[in-house]
């Protein structure tokens, strides 16, 4: 009685979504369509449909198609995943949990499953719970991107969160987003000189040093060494005069050297 | 690992399975991260066996060779030490290849004489820097495996003749419905043999790719099948990521967004990594690709916020600034299926109905030599000098012909609904471009200087 139901919605469903719909849509529709017309139980199908209306941002058939395709298969593999995925789009971090513990409980080794509950228990306030999450999703792939690691550390205090970052640093390379985030929660946990070789290193590898002296001055000057931070500013300056004549005639790099000259002016 | 071909030889042998079963190479090879010193080279085979490829500067002497370490039926190698700017004869197998014998036959030297069955070559990307003309295809939307993809792409072969191509882009939905790693192997390495395995792709992740992958794990059949750099290892700054990256050829930064499942925050990782590569870069030219257009009106509409669940609004109003912001020259997408091609343009960040050409077209000639004039930019890093947008969505299927799109976004000088592949060649300071359609027709074309 119930599937017979959610059958009818889905029968509206499926006949007004492509009306409003780009082709692209409409042609993943038909697809599922027919083959859901040659065989009624396909929960794959089913699945398939709701993820297609979950990616466009059409929660409520999405939702629809994933109910159909949890009565007829309920054990399948992706179905929890899925609809905690929905959950959590449609700001019901609860619901997701559940269907992700669900999803966890049949493959614990499901990653997207794992970054999925550790944003939904970020969404629910349970830190405890996401921090445990990350670290399991972070350590467990090969090669973790920079967003999974700065959603983790944002859930850290700083001093754990900078061990943390040292330690996946060392282990998947030095990112840049990840050696920013380290200049930052060097400065803020009073570690000045390890923030201060980092931006040597950084102005070592790069093509455009200046721009790091010229950070490594600005950190000095907030740390209230002057002479420290005109010499870094001299240094940048030395830099950026360095470059090739159409790059050092940009307005951008003339900019920069006029600030320069400026800051490394012992006037200053 | 470098070692005497002989020695090599003996080793692989021994170390051989005893099953006598024929090995078939299914995919590739085909050639991944390329950089004047290094190259990945990848294939398939439907047994276990050794990953080798032999080497050399001679079709005839392929004296140098790497293997992987174990065994697989994903054939991952990759080369190091070569010769910047340098053609490289190759074949891949299990085992080196015999050293040449005594009585060996007499070498070619015509460079267009057909390979020996398996021997394949490439060119190593000139050192980083110096202007070298470069020839690159771009091929946006193209994974249909059907007759329009084969004739774009005969097309281009035939435009191109003889002239190799040095780099060539995809630009995502490369391979449908699904991006599988069946829809891949239909799409791109039973479509493309010939390029895969002498120029290297650069791609980027498509809404369809994406169906079979994800970013944030960096799993699935797109992150299974690209070998792409996370390190920096062709240039620029380090991602830590597959899903962007950039790399340098010759006096050319290519920087690749994933505008797809990558976070499109203005303060998320992306966009810091992308400022940071911006200002790092010291290349005459600035390309930047990504699969979701700015402004289209072709088979999406960038004006309808729902549309693309927003990506579009995200890379024209979040990211384009940025780009406009690093000087870039160039911005190729695709997901809209057809062509459609800017004027030289900077600062429009909203709806179609608040483009203003006198505010945000910075030149209003056509770009061409024999029309009112070519695009002419001041050589440097200069932040909002102006660039060219490219929608080129149609290497695989152009919009219905019965119910076309409308085309009519005033950002463009020029709107087709045709399929075609685009064609970039740089030479020093001066960059031609060109979309030629499946008819081999060339529909546009423009010319930017730098001076």
């Amino acid at each position: 009685m119930r599937r017979a139901a959610l059958s009818c919605v889905l029968c509206v469903l499926a006949g007004a979504v492509p009306l409003r719909a780009h082709p692209e849509i409409e042609a993943a529709l038909t697809r599922l369509n027919a083959r859901l017309a040659a065989a009624p139980a396909d929960a794959e199908a089913y699945l398939e449909r709701g993820e297609l209306y979950l990616r466009h941002e059409d929660w409520m058939s999405a939702e629809a198609n994933f109910l159909v395709a949890a009565e007829l298969a309920p054990g399948h593999q992706r179905l929890a995943r899925a609809r905690g995925a929905l959950a959590l789009a449609r700001h019901d971090p609860t619901a997701a949990r559940t269907f992700l513990d669900a999803a966890l409980a049949r493959a614990p080794a499901d990653h997207e499953a794992l970054a999925l509950r550790a944003r939904a228990a970020v969404a629910a306030g349970d830190l405890a719970a996401a921090k445990r999450d990350y670290a399991a999703v972070i350590d467990a792939l090969p090669a973790p991107p920079p967003e999974l690691v700065l959603a983790h550390l944002a859930l850290l205090p700083p001093d754990a969160a900078l061990a943390r970052l040292e330690q996946l640093i060392d282990r998947i390379g030095p990112a840049l987003v990840l050696q920013l985030r380290a200049l930052e929660l060097e400065e803020t946990t009073g570690r000045i000189d390890a923030a201060l070789v980092r931006l040597d290193r950084l102005a070592r590898a790069s093509e455009r040093p200046e721009h790091w002296l010229r950070r490594r001055g600005d950190l000095l000057a907030r740390q209230r060494r002057p002479e420290e931070a005109r010499r870094a500013y001299a240094a940048a300056l030395a830099a950026a005069r360095a470059l090739p004549d159409w790059l050092r005639d940009s307005p951008d790099t003339r900019r920069l050297i006029s600030e320069l000259q400026l800051a490394a002016s012992p006037s200053t | 690992m470098k070692f005497a071909p002989a020695l090599f030889a003996f080793l692989a042998l021994a170390a051989a399975p005893i099953s006598g079963a024929a090995t078939t190479i299914l995919r590739g090879p085909y050639l991944q991260s390329a950089t004047p010193t290094s190259l990945v080279i990848r294939w398939r085979t439907d047994n276990t066996e050794a990953s080798v490829v032999s080497y050399g500067l001679e079709r005839n002497a392929l004296t140098l060779n790497t293997k992987a370490e174990g065994i697989a039926t994903e054939h991952v190698v990759q080369l190091t030490n070569l010769q910047p700017g340098t053609r490289y004869y190759y074949t891949v197998g299990p085992a080196a290849v015999p050293p040449p014998a005594a009585a060996a036959e007499k070498k070619t030297t015509a460079e267009d004489a057909p390979p020996k069955n398996g021997t394949f070559s490439f060119v190593t990307p000139p050192p980083v820097g110096p202007a070298k003309p470069t020839r690159v295809w771009v091929l946006g939307d193209p994974g249909t495996k059907n007759k329009t993809q084969e004739a774009v792409r005969d097309v281009y072969y035939t435009f191109t003749g003889k002239r190799d191509t040095d780099l060539w882009l995809m630009l995502g939905d490369n391979a449908y419905p699904d991006g599988t790693d069946a829809d891949y192997q239909k799409a791109v390495f039973e479509m493309y043999p010939q390029t895969l395995r002498s120029a290297c792709l650069w791609p980027a992740l498509g809404n369809h790719d994406g169906k079979s992958a994800n970013s944030i794990t960096q799993s699935g059949v797109y992150y299974d099948i690209f070998t792409l750099p996370t390190r920096a290892q062709a240039g620029g700054v380090m991602s830590g990521t597959e899903a962007y990256y950039s790399f340098d050829y010759a006096n050319i930064h290519f920087i690749c967004l994933d505008s797809h499942d990558s976070d499109r925050s203005p303060n998320g990782a992306m966009m810091q990594w992308l400022k940071a590569d911006l200002a790092a870069t010291q290349r005459d030219w600035i390309i930047a690709y990504f699969h979701h257009p700015t402004y289209t009106k072709g088979t999406h509409d960038s004006d309808k916020d729902s549309d693309s669940a927003g990506r579009m609004n995200d890379m024209r109003a979040i990211f384009l600034p940025v780009l406009e912001q690093g000087g870039v020259d160039l911005i190729l997408t695709g997901h809209s299926h057809v062509y459609e091609r800017s004027w030289l343009l900077d600062g429009h960040y909203g709806k179609s109905d608040t483009f203003v050409a006198a505010k945000h077209v910075k030149q209003t000639q056509d770009g061409r030599a024999d029309g009112t004039g070519v695009y002419k930019k001041r050589r440097g890093r200069i932040p909002n000098e102006g660039e060219i947008s490219v929608v080129t969505g149609s290497a695989g299927h152009a919009g219905s012909a019965t119910k076309p799109p409308a085309l009519n976004h005033p950002a463009f000088f020029i709107s087709l609904n045709e399929p075609g592949s685009f064609v970039i060649d740089i030479d020093g300071l001066k960059l031609d471009a060109v979309f030629l359609n499946d008819k081999g027709a060339k529909r546009d074309w423009f010319t930017i200087v730098k001076e």
